[in-house]
């Protein structure tokens, strides 16, 4: 990478918080935001435990100062993206600006409420509730309300959605074509994701138990995780410190199954260690690695495996963060990427909530015991998703 | 940026690159694709089970790798503004209409986003780079500036790049009522579909179509979008354009075009692509496609009857546009 790009802000909402502060509170006393759905509304809410933000979609719009009717996964984009970007907002005329976001179902819980409407007599369905169906209309309502007029994306690939485009961000940065960057994605709860998990089989009726040999399954979570990155030039020109840098990141494809992680986890060790390389690190330079850790018997089995072959038996501190924030689909590797960055700020190690059972196929025992102060130079974060998608990121301190 | 297309593999409603008769120009209101035949490409228990937008995707996939002499890419770039929308809206009517009961993993399964780009993959064994960009009207866009980033970093590695986009019975209704496609009413423009993907590298090769530079904006009146072509045009020191193809599709856009047609390019040569492949949000990957045709098999079929060297292409979906800048070499 020609230049690094800093990691300057953090902007954050998740079921335990409605910002990257109340987020690490909650982590810090080991309070999970699993429980019953109270806004989403669906014939499953007393079967299947979620991690919901704790905010109705009007609480949601009121605090980012945006309107009601936008799609849920637009509000939680708007209020994370908020965070991380107004303190800085005034000092950045003139920079290059980059918006990178994701999400999985763009508006889809507005289309969903609608649909059976709309295959009947669709002209009697009120258009704004499916206006902002794409992924992509998601994005740009966000883009429009901050003026990010300049490079504008949107990146789909599952569960490893926002890890790749912090990726993108990174080496746009990187090579100059940009000099500041919001990154990271969105997702909320809909009937529609929670009905298809299930139909795959995969969602746990109490909550998730990641990296544990009983583990039954992934509680579906909600929220939107964003960095603010900055050049050398536009952190010195806004007199910012940075948190720490994105070092190293990789995509690759396990190309194996659309929904299922090869046993040995191909795909996951690919990107594992091509995101070590990038950085220029050797496994044992990582100090904390965020797992994927969905809890699901397959992930976690496959993460497993590809881990200890890259990191053998000195496998550093290693936990998900899942069983806090459930599992946040297009979301997750921009919350994790704010979790790892508050990892390096903090030296904290995260315990994998409600571990129990040592798994049997794999070797390694997942970090338990919350760790503050900690030596954490460096953080390897996984996202994995169906298609194969696999993405690994790297986070160094400056 | 220097891209060099290679090769391209298009399914369309104009047909497919592959038959002598492409572009075939067909007069409806709504543009579905014209086909081929997928016993050569897809073996037949797989096609079954594959929505029109992935078996697209992958014939369109297969016949631009064929067509360069690659059996696997290294790496895949996937560009669709509305993802798998037959299997999206059939789990969603399952779902509504069942009441949330006995519902089935298949359609949930290939209605993700990336379903296509993860299915190029596990067909062609390609572990490394893939990615699906969604993002409107740019979505096809965003997967060139992504290879260009890719290659900077792996260079010497062909990348696999594509856009694909459906239409289907909800879909066109859906966006006939937001006015946008051609409705009882003869309000809007002609719907279309398609897939084109492109092997792309960044070494050069002869006989080849070189991407030197792609501007995307979005802008809601045609003045602003008329500034970022004049800005776009001096950036490139475009003074001498062979042939310019633009997305004008009788809509209000249109007067952009024309204002274009008058000042910027008078009296250059010009293709309008979408009478052709009808609108959709990836349909410059369409017009990317009949370039490199073009190239390989003359632009005469268009009327264009000197040799073409640079090209400039000008497309809009919606308020979203964008600006390219090619070099045949």
């Amino acid at each position: 990478m020609a230049q690094p790009a800093y990691i300057v802000n953090t902007g954050l909402i998740t079921a335990i918080g409605n910002d990257t502060e109340s987020c690490k509170a909650s982590l810090l006393a080991e309070r999970s935001g699993v429980g019953k759905a109270e806004h989403l509304q669906t014939y499953w809410k007393d079967e299947f435990p979620v991690a919901e933000v704790k905010a109705s979609n009007e609480e949601l719009a009121m605090k980012a100062g945006v309107a009601t009717n936008w799609p849920r996964t637009a509000l939680l984009s708007a209020v994370a993206v908020a965070e991380a970007w107004l303190p800085y907002a005034h000092k950045l005329q003139g920079m290059r600006t980059g918006f990178f976001s994701a999400n999985t179902v763009g508006g889809m819980d507005l289309t969903e409420q609608v649909y059976k409407q709309f295959k009947q007599a669709p002209e009697t369905v009120p258009m704004d509730n499916l206006r902002h169906h794409e992924c992509g209309a998601v994005t740009q309502l966000v883009a429009q309300y901050f003026g990010f007029n300049g490079f504008v994306t949107t990146i789909s690939t599952a569960c490893s959605s926002s890890a790749n485009s912090i990726m993108m961000a990174a080496q746009m940065i990187g090579n100059g074509m940009l000099d500041v960057a919001i990154a990271g994605g969105a997702d909320s709860l809909s009937k529609f994701t929670l009905n298809g998990f299930n139909t795959l089989m995969i969602l746990d009726k109490q909550p998730c138990q990641p990296f544990d040999n009983n583990r039954r399954g992934l509680n579906l979570g909600e929220g939107a995780g964003y960095l603010l990155l900055m050049s050398e030039r536009a952190m010195k020109a806004c007199g910012a410190k940075p948190i720490g840098i994105v070092s190293g990141y990789a995509n690759a494809n396990d190309a194996y199954h659309q929904t299922a992680s090869s046993p040995d986890g191909r795909g996951n060790k690919l990107a594992m260690g091509n995101a070590l390389k990038k950085a220029g690190l050797q496994a044992a330079d990582i100090s904390y690695i965020n797992l994927h850790g969905t809890g699901t018997a397959n992930n976690d089995s496959s993460e497993g495996k590809a881990v200890a072959a890259i990191f053998e038996d000195k496998v550093p501190f290693a936990s998900s963060t899942k069983a806090y924030t459930g599992h946040t689909l297009g979301a997750a590797g921009g919350v994790e990427a704010v979790f790892s960055a508050l990892s390096l700020q903090h030296g904290i190690v995260y315990p994998t909530l409600r571990w129990e059972t040592q798994m049997e196929d794999v070797a390694f025992k997942p970090a338990t015991t919350l760790q503050v102060g900690a030596d954490i130079q460096h953080v390897l974060s996984n996202s994995f998703g169906f298609g194969g998608n696999c993405s690994s990121l790297v986070f160094s301190k400056a | 940026m220097e891209l060099y297309i290679h090769s391209a593999g298009i399914i369309s409603a104009a047909g497919s690159n592959n038959t002598d008769t492409f572009p075939a120009r067909q007069e409806a209101d709504v543009l579905y694709c014209t086909e081929p035949d997928y016993k050569d490409m897809i073996p037949p228990m797989q096609l079954r089970r594959m929505s029109k937008a992935v078996r697209i995707g992958i014939a369109a996939s297969k016949m631009s790798l064929q067509q360069a002499g690659i059996e696997k890419p290294d790496a895949i770039s996937v560009g669709t503004a509305m993802g798998c929308l037959q299997d999206t809206e059939f789990f969603l009517t399952k779902m509504t209409e069942q009441d949330e009961q006995m519902l089935t993993p298949t359609a949930f399964i290939q209605s993700t986003h990336n379903t296509v780009s993860g299915q190029i993959a596990l067909l062609a064994g390609c572990y490394g780079h893939n990615l699906t960009y969604v993002h409107r009207g740019h979505s096809f866009e965003h997967t060139m500036i992504n290879a260009a980033l890719y290659l900077q970093e792996q260079p010497g590695e062909q990348m696999l790049v594509g856009g694909i986009d459906e239409l289907t019975a909800g879909s066109l209704k859906a966006m006939q009522l937001a006015g946008l496609y051609k409705d009882a009413n003869n309000n809007g423009v002609v719907a279309g579909e398609g897939a084109a993907f492109f092997i792309a590298g960044d070494t050069a090769v002869a006989n080849t179509v070189c991407v030197k530079d792609i501007d995307c904006f979005t802008a809601h009146d045609a003045q602003e979008a008329l500034q970022h072509v004049r800005r776009f045009a001096e950036r490139n020191a475009i003074a001498d354009v062979d042939c310019w193809v633009n997305g004008m599709h009788g809509d209000e856009r249109d007067g952009f075009y024309n204002e274009l047609s008058t000042s910027l390019f008078s009296n250059v040569p010009v293709i309008s692509f979408k009478q052709y492949c009808g609108e959709y949000a990836t349909a410059a990957s369409f017009a990317l496609g009949l370039i490199v045709d073009a190239m390989k098999n003359g632009f005469s079929k268009y009327g264009i009857d000197k040799s073409i060297r640079k090209v400039v292409m000008v497309n809009h979906y919606k308020h979203y546009y964008s600006c390219w800048y090619m070099e045949l070499v």
